[in-house]
């Protein structure tokens, strides 16, 4: 059983690790757990929530009445949301592409193996290619396609991002087109409306 | 079929609308891509669609951002896999190379050595570099022991002089073969029917051995063009929609009018038609 004496130390302790004190090192434990953003919606950041607003007054056009304008914000959002998953997975891929020494996780576990058996006092007898293995780091296309098979976690979860953000805005564009083929058939009938009060034979 | 000048036509005509596709973010080219090839199928796009509005303007941009992601893997794949086929064409042209020293190898092997001597013997013998090759690239026991020699003479070890002639001449080989260059062809098809095999299977082992890669591949391939067909299915649809409504909004139109037997007397433009 622990002490008293232990659990009074244990609480003095934990009392003193109180994380980061000044502000800027705060700030930075904050975002420890921050990989990419892609969770946080769009018009939370307000870098974007403004590009949303230009966008889906574009969408909905001049004189739009409220619905339509709240459906063009809907998809304004996904766009912009869709854009941004992309520009992540771009960002990605362009900054491990530029590694210029470039392994995957299993990758570096198998080289460190057989650098390990190399180093041990008498090293058993290996193939030119497990050396060439062990030596060599990927270049060119095969980089790409390392990277694309090392990191294929981290891009699985970006694509879930962006089929929702398609997802998303398909069906903002749908109800958009609907809420505008309403109104454009409102609109009709009372343009036909119109012509047949003011056509001479109506008097 | 449209000619290629009258394509041309057509993507000059609108490099406004390519313009306005920047709302939606700059193209996301990998390092090594061709920005101006981008710029291109983006104007054909564009060319060929006809966006009505902001909306189709969304979806062209992600069908050609789509597009490219399907040529950068496809073309990826190629790339990997020609890549692992030629190594095991160049490993199986280095076995031939051995095996058929003197019909295959001795010529080059004598310019091989007679570049390495040049660079390597005093600057008075450099001369002589050629008539020493000469003497030592006949495969027998007489020139071995000079080359032994000779190579000794300077440091360097004869295995690997050969090697090193057999991989460079094997390289060379192997991208005439790449190139379609004639006489690399066909030396190399005689030496893949000798040996009873061909470049099908080097592909074959190559695709055995980068099996995962390539089904990776093949995977984000698959997601590219199904996103890139389902962007192509909504403008359909929604031209469709656009239509629908506007023959609906003409039909009733007309329905009204003659429900009470009067003929319309000029018929109203219907709304939503600028859009189309």
């Amino acid at each position: 059983m622990t002490s008293e004496r232990k659990i009074r130390a244990n609480r003095a302790n934990a009392r003193a690790s109180t994380g980061p004190r000044t502000i800027r090192g705060r700030t930075r434990a904050a975002r420890n757990a921050l990989r990419h953003a892609l969770s946080l919606p769009v018009c939370s950041i307000p870098a974007l929530s403004g590009e949303v607003q230009a966008l889906a007054r574009e969408i909905a056009g001049p004189g739009a009445n409220a619905e339509t304008q709240e459906l063009a914000r809907r998809v304004a959002e996904a766009q912009i949301d869709l854009r941004r998953v992309r520009y992540a997975r771009h960002q990605f891929l362009s900054d491990t592409l530029s590694k210029e020494y470039y392994g995957s996780y299993a990758n570096s576990r198998k080289k460190l193996k057989v650098l390990r058996a190399l180093l041990r006092p008498n090293p058993p007898d290996m193939s030119l290619d497990t050396l060439e293995f062990a030596t060599s780091t990927p270049q060119g296309p095969d980089k790409l396609a390392t990277i694309l098979s090392g990191e294929a976690k981290k891009l699985l979860a970006m694509d879930r991002y962006e089929r929702r953000a398609l997802a998303r805005r398909k069906f903002a564009i749908r109800a958009f087109d609907a809420a505008r083929a309403r109104t454009a058939t409102t609109a009709g009938k009372c343009h036909a409306g119109l012509v047949k009060a003011c056509s001479p034979a109506h008097g | 079929m449209s000619s290629k000048s009258e394509s041309k036509t057509e993507i000059a005509a609108v490099p406004g609308q390519v313009q306005r596709l920047a709302v939606f973010g700059p193209p996301l080219l990998l390092e090594g891509e061709d920005a101006a090839a981008y710029d291109e199928l983006l104007a054909r796009v564009c060319a060929a669609v006809k966006p009505a509005d902001i909306i189709d303007e969304m979806f062209i941009a992600d069908i050609v951002a789509l597009e490219w992601e399907v040529l950068r893997w496809r073309r990826l794949k190629w790339t990997l896999m020609q890549e692992t086929g030629l190594k095991a064409l160049e490993l199986f042209l280095v076995e031939q190379l051995e095996s058929n020293y003197d019909a295959l190898h001795e010529e080059h092997f004598k310019s091989y050595l007679t570049t390495i001597l040049q660079n390597n013997l005093p600057t008075e013998q450099a001369g002589s570099a050629g008539t020493l090759a000469a003497e030592c690239a006949p495969n027998n026991a007489e020139a071995n022991e000079k080359l032994d020699e000779v190579l000794g003479s300077m440091g360097l070890e004869m295995n690997t002089v050969l090697d090193d002639a057999r991989a460079d001449k094997a390289k060379e080989l192997a991208q005439g073969y790449v190139r379609g260059e004639r006489d690399a062809v066909t030396l190399v098809n005689e030496l893949l029917t000798d040996a009873g095999t061909s470049m099908d299977s080097f592909m074959t082992k190559a695709l055995g051995d980068r099996i995962d890669k390539i089904e990776r591949i093949d995977r984000l391939t698959a997601i590219a063009e199904t996103r890139r067909n389902a962007a192509l299915r909504e403008i359909e649809r929604r031209r469709a929609v656009l239509g629908e409504t506007l023959r609906r909004s003409v039909r009733e139109i007309e329905d009204d009018e003659f429900a009470n037997g009067e003929l319309v007397p000029e018929l109203p433009p219907a709304e939503g038609k600028s859009a189309a």
